[in-house]
């Protein structure tokens, strides 16, 4: 170090000794040497020049290095944190040894540098990572919120301070929750729904996670009265302010309820119906035994008589039954079914032969009008026998003596048709919108024949729902019906 | 003089039941196919009690009975329904709203219809004896 400074001041040492000779033999001159003015003029010019050119060496060197130390820290200002610490393992600093000082300058600036480069990647990597994270979130996030929007059921959370942070738009259509800033929706915004409002209110007040479910009955957009269960469950968010309180979020899940009790009152009003349909056969034999036992029957002609009711009702509750549980079997799928490829005509011929002898004893002619084409169908042969020989002896009922009842079969726009037409009693719209349902029976025609009121279900579930077909019916009052049973064709299934 | 009834069901089996009971124990029978029949049969003749189903076309059997509690020819004339419903009704709500005496269910005996009927003729043979005595 020492070395490296006294070699940049020599000259100005050298120059300085020259001056203070000069200046001492000056003042010294008489009693040196007797030296002409000009000479001792011409001595002090040159070593004032000599410092003077000696003093600006210096000072142009000390600049220099000024100099390159400034562009020097210039450019490590530029360069990027790979770059600085390349710089720092090679050590390129452009000031020479002997300018010490800047030297060590620019290595403390550049170390500096390099220290902040560093820290610089360290941050840029938390950064990064912190972004990876926050995407991700964000993602999970959006899934939730498009799931939760999704949900058909409605959904309803508040916070421990009692304020709506999450509600569905399902939720918002049925409870009428305005706003679009969900924070400031306050839980009483629905008052709409007291029910709810106690249910969340209770659950989050409760001092242990909890869990209570309602039934509430709410009219949706359409007006209709649906009927709601709710789950309501504690939320275990700790938010700040509330580690203190007692009261938690809440969440509330309403699901619709309204087609399962739809479900369970048919099945209720099914059961009942059943039990009337069997009452009545059983009544009538009951009371008829009552009376053969008490021996209220005195004579042959009414013992027999009664016998011959108790037997025909005894008839009425098995064919009620065995009907019942065929369809039963059918709608619940447990008898297989097995579809072949066959003939329709050969199925409705083999109809017409069965219910022969029943049309020839009402005196009704049961007349074939079918198609001369071969009418492929896909089809379970018992279910579709059963199917047309329920729709024939449908029409033989209910046409009276002398009438006339036909089955056609014909091809339309690759469709397989086959109809029955009748001369009978016919059906006034009100009934032809009912005829299919279970146990519906017209009322003023009931006399004319037993029925259990399950024959045309089954044929409509066999054609609709086993077969992929449908069933139309035309009716005029006291004209006559036209049963129609539409099929898709062999064709139509392949295509 | 023979205690005079209305019979009142859709089912042809059962009235044909009911009306050979009755009439062997010296009943007066007249029967009707439903609630409409019934009530035109009772604006011309007046039995002493009447015994109807619930389930009827055109007039049921509560339609029936509150016609004739409601109408003041007809106003305290007993009424006995046959059901094969039960009834969400109480007992003395059918009496009160109605004017039903007595409910039974089906499938019914025809012995036990007989034995209520007469009960109740009785009833009201007492209660009008006591009201003449009033």
């Amino acid at each position: 170090m020492f070395e490296r400074r006294s070699l940049s001041l020599l000259p100005m040492a050298v120059l300085a000794v020259a001056c203070t000779a000069l200046g001492l033999a000056w003042v010294v001159e008489p009693l040196v040497a007797p030296v002409s003015l000009q000479v001792r003029v011409a001595f002090v010019i040159g070593g004032a020049a000599l410092v003077m050119g000696a003093i600006k060496v210096a000072l142009r060197q000390a600049a220099s290095a000024a100099t390159a130390a400034e562009q020097y820290v210039a450019r490590l200002c530029e360069l990027d944190s790979d770059a600085l610490h390349e710089e720092e393992q090679l050590d390129r600093t452009p000031v020479r040894r002997e300018d010490a000082r800047w030297r060590e300058l620019c290595q403390r600036v550049r170390s500096r540098l390099c220290e902040f480069a560093r820290q610089a990647d360290e941050v840029e990597m938390v950064r990064a990572g912190v972004e990876v994270r926050l995407r991700r979130v964000t993602s999970e996030r959006d899934q939730l919120r498009e799931i939760l929007t999704g949900l058909s059921d409605p959904v309803v959370a508040v916070d421990a301070f009692g304020e709506i942070v999450v509600a569905n738009g399902s939720a918002e259509r049925l409870l009428n929750l305005s706003g679009t800033n969900q924070g400031s929706r306050a839980l009483e915004q629905l008052d709409r729904c007291q029910e709810l409002l106690s249910l969340l209110t209770e659950t989050r007040r409760r001092r242990a996670p909890a869990q209570r479910t309602g039934e509430l009955t709410l009219a949706s957009a359409d007006g209709k009265e649906h009927c709601y269960r709710v789950s309501c469950r504690s939320l275990a968010q700790q938010t700040e302010g509330s580690a203190g309180s007692t009261e938690r979020g809440a969440v509330a899940v309403l699901t619709d309820i309204s087609s399962l009790k739809a479900i369970q009152k048919r099945n209720a009003e099914f059961v009942s119906s059943v039990s009337h349909e069997m009452k009545a056969p059983l009544s009538s034999i009951r009371a008829y035994v009552e009376l053969l036992v008490d021996g209220e029957a005195d004579d042959d002609a009414t013992r027999e008589e009664f016998l011959g009711i108790i037997n025909n009702q005894t008839d009425r509750l098995q064919r009620l039954i065995d009907n019942l549980l065929n369809l039963a079997r059918i709608e619940a799928g447990v008898v297989a079914v097995n579809k072949v490829p066959q003939s329709l005509n050969e199925r409705l011929g083999e109809a017409v032969r069965v219910l022969q002898p029943m049309a020839e004893s009402k005196d009704i002619r049961l007349v074939a009008e079918f198609s001369e084409l071969y009418l492929g169908v896909l089809a379970d042969r018992d279910m579709l026998l059963q199917a047309a020989i329920n729709l024939i002896t449908n029409a033989i009922k209910y046409t009276h003596r002398g009438g006339t009842v036909i089955v056609r079969s014909r091809l339309h726009d690759k469709e397989t048709i086959f109809e029955v037409e009748d001369t009978g009693v016919g059906l006034s719209p009100e009934d032809s919108q009912r005829v299919f349902e279970k146990f519906y029976r017209v009322r003023k025609d009931r006399e004319m024949a037993q029925g259990t009121g399950l024959g045309l279900v089954l044929v409509k579930h066999i054609i609709e729902d086993v077969h992929g077909g449908r069933i139309e019916l035309e009716s005029e009052l006291g004209r006559g019906s036209t049963f129609r049973a539409i099929l898709p064709g062999l064709a139509q299934i392949s295509a | 003089m023979n205690k005079r009834i209305l019979l009142c069901d859709d089912e042809a089996h059962i009235l044909r039941a009911a009306e050979f009971k009755f009439k062997r124990a010296g009943y007066e029978v007249t029967c009707a196919r439903d609630g409409q029949e019934a009530w035109e049969i009772l604006l011309e003749s007046r039995p002493d009690i009447v015994v109807t189903d619930c389930q009827m076309p055109r007039l049921n059997g509560l339609q029936l009975a509150e016609r004739i509690k409601q109408s003041p020819d007809t106003n305290g004339l007993p009424v006995l329904m046959l059901s094969a419903k039960g009834f969400e009704l109480s007992a003395d709500e059918l009496r009160e709203r109605f004017g039903i005496r007595h409910l039974l269910a089906k499938p019914f005996s025809p012995r036990e219809l007989l034995e209520r009927v007469e009960a109740t003729l009785a009833s009201e043979e007492a209660t009008r004896e006591a009201e003449v005595y009033v």
